[in-house]
């Protein structure tokens, strides 16, 4: 059976092969519902929006799932030599594609690696922080549905976030992905049995003639801050957490063969136009 | 994980692949809907007749021009609403169903069809129709063998501007009926 909701900014789709398991899929569900109450820029009383309120005044106490998404951003942060960071989101509301729920003019904000832990699930901030995890977080949940759903007896499935997804279980499925340069066509491009792919292309976006989303957090270039690209991006993971975030890292290193690549078990497929 | 890539994905290619003319994914049907939304409860059909000046303010509330349809609207005898509404881009459709409370307040969304299309009209009424009131058992065979599509996400902008419209809908129409005029 299969399923689906909108969550994320997205639609997200969850399909087994069972029938009559509503109930468990709707477990699956709330842990996407969960993540996005935690981590969503656009909900002021969302983890998220208070860390980036306060993180530089005070310690705060948070869910072991935010702990766990930023001890992981901060990994591959510190792997990517600084190419995948979170603390863009006053970029992004800047170029008015985040709300703007924060005062952004007067801050010189830090990023990801200015969090640190002083307890196993509390954080503290040496600066201020607009950190956006629009870039890792619907990876993360469709994590979060995949662990819901083999926890509750479903052995084979797929949960797909608006192209971020995971295939779990023993039986290969075969993969599409819009072609680039005709998104009304689909080029299958293999099979995957128990992995995650994230794909990135700029195509759905063009067409309403906002700046890229896709954010270089290393230049300070100001033409150079929203990163523009034909192609389109893919990677292949074990975790749909690192398949989502390192899409960010092949976009602005356009090296199939970045190091991180190899510590997270991960593959790299551009297609060109 | 098994991951086998076809020789063209190695070698970075964009070939041409496959057309998606139309792809129609039809998840529940509003009946499946009411029971995931609303377990153990059940609904009537309580339709309403929309007036033009409901619809204008449904239609500024919202942005979505196509008119609101007032006779898939269900009651539960403890005052809970299921309505069922559709919004169209310009490539897709969704139908999708909202879950209201006696409280008024939204206990979910769910998704009945997206259909995805081009080269045709997706604004034709005629031609939207024969998705309608389908289930997942039926045999819509439109590209039924691609399934899981990667690429840049979609966005669920009209989603939300519908359940905005529904809400509304509740605000003016549902919570105090006696407002509401109902055909016989």
């Amino acid at each position: 059976m299969r399923r689906c909701k909108p969550f994320l900014g997205t639609y997200v789709e969850i399909s087994i092969q069972q029938e009559n398991k509503n109930e468990t899929i709707s477990l699956a569900f709330s842990a996407i519902e969960k993540v996005q109450n935690l981590m969503s820029f656009h909900d002021q009383y969302s983890e998220l929006s208070i860390i980036n309120r306060e993180a530089h005044l005070r310690a705060i106490a948070i869910d072991p799932w935010t702990s766990k998404i930023i001890r992981i951003a901060q990994d591959i942060h510190q792997h990517s030599g600084g190419l995948f960071n979170c603390g863009i989101g006053h970029r992004l509301v800047k170029a008015k594609l985040l709300p703007g729920n924060l005062d952004i003019s007067h801050h010189d904000f830090g990023g990801i690696e200015d969090l640190q832990f002083v307890g196993q699930d509390c954080i503290i901030s040496s600066r201020p922080l607009c950190l956006d995890l629009g870039g890792i977080a619907k990876g993360f949940a469709v994590d979060m549905a995949v662990n819901a759903l083999k926890l509750n007896g479903i052995h084979s499935g797929c949960v797909n976030a608006g192209g971020d997804m995971r295939i779990f279980g023993n039986k290969p499925q075969t993969i599409h992905i819009r072609n680039p340069k005709v998104p009304s066509n689909v080029i299958e491009i293999g099979s995957l049995m128990n992995g995650a792919i994230a794909t990135s292309g700029l195509y759905f976006f063009n067409r309403n003639q906002q700046q890229s989303y896709i954010i270089n957090p290393l230049t300070s270039k100001d033409s150079d801050i929203h990163h523009v690209f034909s192609e389109s991006f893919s990677i292949i993971a074990n975790e749909c957490v690192y398949a989502d975030a390192l899409t960010k890292v092949l976009i602005l290193s356009k090296q199939e063969n970045h190091s991180c690549f190899k510590r997270y078990q991960a593959q790299a497929i551009r297609i060109g136009v | 994980m098994n991951w086998k890539p076809t020789p063209f994905a190695i070698a970075g290619l964009a070939m041409m692949g496959t057309p998606l003319m139309v792809q129609a994914k039809i998840y529940v049907s509003a009946e499946q809907a009411q029971k995931v939304l609303f377990p153990n409860k059940s609904f009537s059909k309580a339709p309403i007749l929309i007036t033009e000046d409901l619809q204008e303010r449904m239609r500024s509330a919202s942005s979505i021009r196509h008119p609101f349809q007032g006779d898939r609207i269900w009651r539960s005898a403890d005052g809970s609403w299921f309505i069922v509404d559709e919004v169209v881009g310009k490539h897709e459709m969704i139908s999708y169903a909202v879950g209201i409370n006696p409280q008024g307040n939204i206990t979910g969304i769910e998704i009945l069809e997206y259909v995805e299309s081009y080269g045709y009209e997706v604004g034709d009424a005629q031609w939207r129709k024969q998705f309608n009131g389908k289930n997942a058992n039926d045999p819509i065979k439109l590209n039924q063998d691609i399934q899981n599509i990667g690429g840049a996400t979609l966005s669920c902008k009209h989603i939300t501007d519908g359940v905005k419209r529904v809400v509304l809908l509740y605000e003016l129409a549902l919570k105090t009926p006696a407002l509401a005029a109902r055909p016989k």
